[in-house]
């Protein structure tokens, strides 16, 4: 409704790149940035076709920078962030912004934590005045901290409780990385929740909620200059802090398959297969991408169309390679047929692996995937909330924003060869891991 | 993550809130154009030109209702309308959707067969055919009907391991008893063991007509082309004359004493609860106040019941009520779950905050911020194409027109103090509440005899 400007910009963009260069250019440009004096930065989007704007904060902070006895405490914080700080104590954040007609949620994965807070345009002051208040000065109530551990126990249980997948890709992950911190759940160990002291949580805001460690999207009814002035005048006063520590530890190279089964009482077994891949920043990313929508994208994706339609083998497939820091995997899961074993599907997964990495794919099926990647940049960019995660997504992932407007070209570049090429490099025996869950496991 | 979107479940759908006042004052729905078809089919077109896709979001009255004793017909139904056309194999039209990045999704509700779709502004010929195909030559190829049947079977069966996708099915039955809204939807493995093609191709031949029907289109086109294309693809469809049995002869009743259905699920380690009531119906004229007051109940992350169960007393990680409408009735709420060592404290505290709600009512900060709130949050969603093509398709449905949209300010403003109370004292139930627990029946069934007749039922059964 109303008028999408920017949306325009960049589907224009997309079409002519090609020919157009220069005009692309124009468009990257859509997105304004600034970086305040203690290091934070911000990218802005003005959009008005509805009077709502967002703002997206993306820390770089998650569970690999945790270590054995505080896993989980990253995504524990994300909860500490509501509890109260200076200005709004216990239960005002939610409490101010919910009066103001603004909702908000966070998330917090191995690599980042983000915030996400959504209202109407004119409770924008508010929205800083909040923002300012708890990354300024939080204040870390033990009382809090004890409820609160209550509540996060509750989100492991009944992640737990209401799907097999949570055990088995725990469990896998677990198996796949030895040594790097992707060896743990974002959730953390059960008894390290327990455990968490006071001073683990004043360590961590510290270190990592500083403003130097974090990039801050806002897109929706909003003037560029306004956001600027109100950046300056809430965040810019809170002090820099010292670099985080880097994560050090790299993977060592997995020099042979790693198997492992979970028991749970459920109907059909449940499989997962990961294999190492590289980091998002890598040049294969846009490669591993396409590899896994002519997998698992569509009903006439390879895996769906053997695996489930005409070998009636699975009930369903599905593939994930996603944002990471470091090198992590490129999964396939499948749930099982009546009757028929998890050795049955990997065989058969096996067999349309091969396929790639002995003919290739087709012209038509890169083709198909190029086309699903546009409609994919379509319906992300279709809403504020689209704009702001994707655009900070890409500057914290890929390490600038404007490599979101390059996607689609950098994914029309890739080839025949160069998904046969990843497929041979990245999907062997010796670089996976293969995790099964079924009720028998002594059989 | 901080929390589960049980904000967006909690809050009545897409429906809710409506109004663009905080910036934009007099928020009006885009202009839209309706249009019928001799054959009595209904369009809604409307240009909206931001991005070029297109979205369909048609309904046909052919839902859960219609099953009879067939449980889970409908829903197979809908969804054998992409297994094979006249001129179309299944493979066929799963490669040319796939191909342009397309999606066409055939579904089932309670009420209402539905399909939808979206797709780039330059494919619409290609997809609309398609369309045409599958809503009125579907062939529905009886090889193809045993493979979905195969996995839907093993699905259901996949269900029970989990608590959160059973339980909705077990409350309905609780509140709408034999009524048809007590239909499952998906069926049962004993029902949908039983359904054979042609018990599919008889419900589609007598529940599949334009004259109930309507398709809303909205995105990147011209209107007047659109009608053109329309006019000649779904002019052939034809309209029927007979009379289809009513299946509302039953009326919902008020539940007479409290009842507890106790599903056992051995290796629970927690108990996830509904607790609730009959509701309203979609067009019950306290819609908009019964929402608005709804948010403050459990209808957000500071609301009453969250704020109780999840932040002062950390039993859960979230807590929250809904009013399910339909046309005719509906269903009130509370849902949340908790270890299982903590389920009377749990379920104790919901009921304690329910009766709060009663004995205390809401002060005017209350309703202040709950009306901003539902005002605030409306905007986005009404921002693409697909939440725009639904909400035409639901005011047809649910026959409301755009003035909901266009007055819903107002409405919410008009909403005092006095009112809000009245409408707690009216829709929020007190007495007789009917109770699903899924959880370890053997550690669990002393407590829930607390709150009712108690009937234990498997969850693997």
């Amino acid at each position: 409704m109303v008028i999408k400007l920017f949306m325009k910009k960049i589907v224009i963009f997309i079409l002519f790149l090609a020919v157009y260069t220069s005009q692309a250019q124009m468009k990257a440009d859509d997105v304004k940035t600034f970086t305040l004096t203690n290091g934070m930065k911000f990218l802005v989007v003005e959009d008005f076709s509805i009077p709502n704007a967002n703002m997206y904060l993306f820390y770089k902070v998650g569970s690999r920078n945790e270590y054995q006895g505080i896993t989980g405490l990253s995504h524990f914080f994300e909860h500490m962030m509501f509890n109260g700080a200076k200005k709004y104590g216990p239960k005002l954040f939610d409490q101010t912004m919910e009066y103001n007609g603004g909702a908000n949620n966070a998330y917090t994965t191995e690599n980042v934590t983000v915030y996400t807070n959504w209202f109407p345009a004119s409770a924008t002051e508010v929205i800083f005045d909040l923002e300012s208040d708890r990354i300024a000065s939080l204040s870390i109530d033990p009382e809090m901290v004890e409820s609160e551990r209550g509540v996060v126990l509750s989100e492991r249980s009944t992640g737990l409780e209401n799907s097999p997948w949570r055990l088995l890709s725990e469990s896998l992950q677990a198996t796949a990385f030895q040594e790097h911190p992707y060896h743990w759940p974002v959730i953390g160990y059960e008894d390290d929740m327990k455990n968490w002291t006071q001073q683990d949580l004043e360590r961590y805001f510290k270190t990592y909620y500083a403003p130097n460690n974090c990039v801050v999207v806002v897109s929706g009814a909003l003037k560029f200059e306004e956001v600027k002035r109100l950046a300056e005048q809430y965040l810019q006063p809170i002090s820099a802090q010292p670099a985080p520590p880097k994560v050090h530890i790299v993977e060592p190279k997995q020099t042979g398959e790693r198997r492992i089964t979970v028991q749970r009482e459920v109907t059909n077994p449940y499989i997962m297969i990961g294999y190492k891949t590289p980091e998002s920043k890598h040049q294969d990313y846009y490669a591993l991408k396409i590899l896994s929508a002519i997998l698992s994208n569509g009903k006439s994706s390879r895996l769906y169309a053997s695996l489930v339609d005409r070998q009636q083998l699975a009930t369903v497939v599905f593939t994930d390679y996603g944002n990471s820091f470091d090198p992590n995997l490129f999964n396939i899961y499948a749930v099982a047929n009546n009757n028929v074993s998890s050795d049955a599907i990997e065989n058969a997964f096996y067999v349309e692996i091969e396929k790639i990495k002995n003919e290739g794919v087709s012209e038509a099926e890169l083709q198909k995937v190029k086309n699903q990647k546009l409609m994919e940049f379509y319906n992300q960019i279709e809403t504020i909330d689209g704009k702001s995660n994707n655009i900070g997504t890409y500057e914290v992932f890929f390490g600038d924003y404007k490599k979101m407007f390059n996607a689609p070209e950098n994914f029309n570049k890739v080839t025949i060869a160069d998904v046969q090429n990843v497929a041979k490099k990245y999907f062997s025996k010796s670089n996976r891991t293969v995790g099964v869950l079924k009720t028998n496991v002594e059989e | 993550m901080k929390y589960l979107n049980i904000k967006t479940v909690a809050l009545f759908c897409l429906l809710v809130s409506t109004n663009i006042s905080l910036v934009a004052q007099n928020y009006k729905l885009p202009k839209y154009t309706s249009f019928k078809l001799p054959n009595g089919l209904t369009f809604n077109l409307m240009e909206q030109h931001d991005v070029p896709v297109i979205s369909i979001s048609a309904i046909i009255p052919a839902g859960a209702i219609y099953d009879a004793d067939k449980a889970g017909l409908a829903s197979l139904t809908a969804t054998a309308l992409k297994h094979g056309t006249q001129n179309f194999s299944k493979a066929n039209i799963d490669e040319q959707i796939d191909f342009i990045g397309a999606n066409i999704n055939t579904y089932a509700s309670k009420e209402f067969a539905g399909v939808s779709a979206k797709f780039a502004a330059k494919d619409s010929e290609k997809v609309l055919t398609i369309l045409k195909e599958i809503m009125l030559n579907p062939t529905f190829n009886a090889e193809e009907f045993e493979k979905e049947k195969s996995r839907l079977l093993v699905e259901l069966e996949q269900k029970k391991e989990s608590p959160r996708a059973v339980i909705g099915t077990y409350f309905e039955k609780l509140i709408y008893g034999n009524h048809v809204y007590g239909n499952s939807i998906s069926g049962t493995i004993a029902s949908v063991g039983n359904l054979t093609v042609n018990d599919v191709k008889d419900f589609y031949n007598n529940n599949y007509f334009p004259n109930e029907s309507a398709i809303s289109i909205v995105g990147d086109f011209s209107e007047k082309e659109m009608k053109t294309i329309l006019t000649r693809l779904f002019s052939k469809w034809k309209k029927t004359n007979s009379v289809r049995e009513n299946v509302f002869v039953e009326t919902v009743k008020k539940p007479s004493k409290s009842k507890v259905i106790l599903v056992n699920k051995d290796d629970a380690n927690e108990t996830t609860f509904y607790i609730g009531s009959t509701g309203i119906s979609r067009n019950n004229p306290d819609y908009v106040a019964i929402s608005v007051v709804n948010t403050l109940f459990g209808g957000r992350f500071t609301s009453m019941l969250n704020d109780e169960l999840r932040v002062n007393s950390g039993l859960t990680y979230g807590a929250s009520s809904r009013f399910s409408t339909l046309k005719n009735a509906g269903t009130f709420y509370i849902s949340t779950f908790t270890a299982k060592e903590t389920t009377q404290e749990a379920i104790d505290k919901a009921l304690e905050v329910l009766k709060a709600l009663h004995q205390n009512g809401i002060d005017e900060k209350a309703l202040t911020s709950a009306k901003n709130y539902v005002k605030g949050q409306f905007p986005p969603d009404y921002e693409t194409t697909d939440q725009l093509a639904r909400l035409l398709t639901e005011m047809f449905w649910y026959n409301f027109d755009a003035s909901f949209i266009n007055n819903f300010e107002n409405n919410v403003n008009g909403l005092n103090l006095v009112k809000a109370n009245e409408i707690i004292a009216t829709y929020f139930p007190t007495e007789n509440l009917q109770f699903v627990l899924v959880g370890k029946a053997t550690e669990i069934k002393t407590i829930a005899e607390k709150y009712g007749e108690v009937t234990v039922v498997e969850i693997k059964d």
